[in-house]
């Protein structure tokens, strides 16, 4: 009787799990099968099952300069973000596990406010800074202001990465005459990759999905994706073959990020959020 | 040497006071003012407060931004809880469930409004398509009713995978040792669950609950990307109106008001977390 209580329980597990999967996957599939339809194929009643797939659309994405511009874009903005956040991050992490700070509570609050401030408050001010000082519409323009969400996330991460190696490491490379520096990336660097692996996946995924932000601070050279996907958006007639590959294009890489560091991720959304 | 943690403390503290402190104090600063991007600006003093405090538009807007977080937040909690509950039972491909219902924290807003635009739209979509059989005809984004529950939906698919992860972590780290305990004295599994299990994890699931409110808050993209606010105020939330108020009207001291006003709220919301996390 106790056996098939308990394959009851895992039973309606699997169950739920399926449907949740199903639902999740719908929109996803259905978007894709949309995007490799031909024009005329791609609204018919009853839909298509099956059809002749083309990349018609993907081509046209790739041979559209503006769509093209905003995709490396995304990229610079994202990677000078990833490098700039955790280089800084790394000097605050460690000054916080090693020593004894003055105002750390202060501090360590002030980061979870600069994180949960809303995107438009930063657009106007900035907007205004950056025309005068001659970053608007730059990717380190983009790069800077995305650091009062990432700087925040990544110093909670790799801080909580450190306080994962024993005291006694520390104390000897001291002993061994190293300095603070040459013990930060001789012996806690190495020891903490998989942390700043973690820690750039996930700022590099919100750079990437950020709207609000990009939407007031750019103009033309530095659109990232973001705004590139929503100007397929029109209001009179959609171009639905570029609004279709341009939503793929842009969840790929993210999609990828999922499947591969799927451990770094799920670790690192717990970790950030818990010590947040 | 004795300043050593504060120099490396520096950067942080720069690129934060630049991106975080010079903002608010800019806002505030030109909150007083009447300033419409040219280069006159009056001071005013509190009269941009006293007229949107006044004006019954945005009290509408207030409430939809506060139903909009209700409602998705109780779905995205409620739904990712209970998610986290059945699959922390399954052993065998526990990981690639994981892995595909991470999928939609991965997409952005606004791939997410492409998604269901092209589901629910009224003319090609393939859901309204189906109603149509059984003589429903919708209308998803353009109507008063329908609007703001189809927005909710779309955030509840885009974000429930957050609270899913965090509490399913939470309930695998539970030692094994109070459950057993539990079941040689005949306690069923929901009696377990909820009496151990849930209570293990009240701290995370107080987390969940102020990053999803203060994030369903701040709603921008999804509002923008499907309805842009319409079908008249149905849907317009604070950052969207904000938005509008600064790029369409062109009031900018207007619309720096309203996000201070707006942040007044977050930082109250995160302020009452992190005093409260302490007793948890």
């Amino acid at each position: 009787m106790k056996k098939i209580q308990k394959h009851k329980h895992l039973i309606s597990a699997y169950v739920v799990s399926f449907f949740a999967i199903a639902f999740t996957l719908l929109p996803v599939t259905w978007l894709f099968m949309l995007s490799i339809k031909s024009k005329g194929e791609t609204f018919t009643k009853p839909p298509k099952w099956f059809f002749d797939p083309t990349i018609n659309n993907y081509t046209k994405l790739w041979d559209n300069d503006l769509f093209k511009d905003t995709f490396f874009n995304s990229i610079f903005i994202t990677l000078i973000s990833i490098v700039l956040s955790v280089t800084i991050a790394l000097f605050a992490a460690y000054a916080l596990k090693r020593y004894q700070i003055r105002f750390k509570t202060a501090f360590m609050q002030w980061l979870l406010l600069a994180y949960m401030l809303p995107e438009f408050l930063f657009v106007l001010p900035m907007f205004a800074i950056y025309q005068t000082i001659g970053i608007y519409d730059t990717y380190l323009g983009m790069a800077i202001i995305y650091q009062v969400h990432v700087l925040p996330f990544s110093i909670w991460m790799l801080r909580s990465f450190l306080e994962e190696i024993p005291k006694e490491i520390d104390d000897a490379a001291v002993i061994d005459g190293c300095s603070p520096l040459q013990a930060i990336y001789k012996i806690y660097l190495p020891l903490i990759i998989p942390g700043i692996v973690a820690t750039a996946i996930l700022n590099g995924i919100w750079v990437w999905n950020e709207l609000a932000i990009a939407l007031g601070l750019t103009f033309f050279d530095s659109q990232p994706i973001t705004v590139g996907v929503a100007s397929f958006r029109g209001y009179a007639s959609i171009d639905w073959g570029g609004m279709t590959g341009s939503a793929i294009v842009s969840m790929i890489p993210m999609i990828l990020f999922a499947a591969f560091a799927q451990k770094h991720i799920v670790k690192g959304l717990t970790l950030g959020s818990v010590k947040g | 040497m004795k300043q050593t943690p504060y120099l490396f403390l520096l950067p942080s503290i720069l690129i934060l006071a630049f991106t975080s402190l010079y903002p608010i104090c800019y806002s505030i600063y030109y909150s007083f003012f009447n300033w419409r991007w040219g280069d006159e600006k009056d001071f005013i003093g509190v009269k941009n407060y006293i007229s949107l405090l006044s004006d019954k538009e945005f009290w509408i807007i207030i409430k939809n931004t506060f139903v909009f977080a209700f409602f998705a937040c109780f779905f995205e909690i409620v739904i990712g809880v209970l998610l986290a509950i059945y699959i922390d039972r399954i052993k065998i491909g526990s990981t690639i469930i994981r892995t595909i219902l991470l999928i939609p924290l991965m997409v952005s807003g606004i791939s997410v409004t492409m998604l269901f635009k092209v589901m629910l739209d009224n003319m090609f979509g393939i859901v309204p398509y189906f109603l149509s059989f059984i003589g429903i005809k919708s209308n998803f984004f353009g109507s008063y009713t329908a609007a703001m529950p189809t927005i909710i939906g779309l955030d509840v698919w885009w974000q429930t995978s957050f609270v899913f992860i965090i509490i399913l972590a939470g309930l695998k780290s539970i030692p094994n040792e109070p459950i057993e305990a539990a079941k040689m004295d005949g306690a069923s599994e929901w009696e377990i669950t909820r009496y151990i299990r849930l209570p293990m994890i009240k701290s995370l699931l107080f987390l969940v609950l102020i990053f999803r409110s203060i994030d369903t808050l701040k709603v921008f993209d999804i509002v923008w990307g499907t309805t842009g606010g319409g079908p008249g105020l149905a849907t317009e939330a604070l950052q969207t109106y904000a938005y509008r108020v600064a790029y369409s009207f062109l009031e900018m001291s207007k619309s720096m008001t309203i996000m201070v006003l707006f942040s007044i709220v977050v930082i109250f919301l995160t302020i009452l977390y992190s005093k409260l996390n302490k007793d948890l």
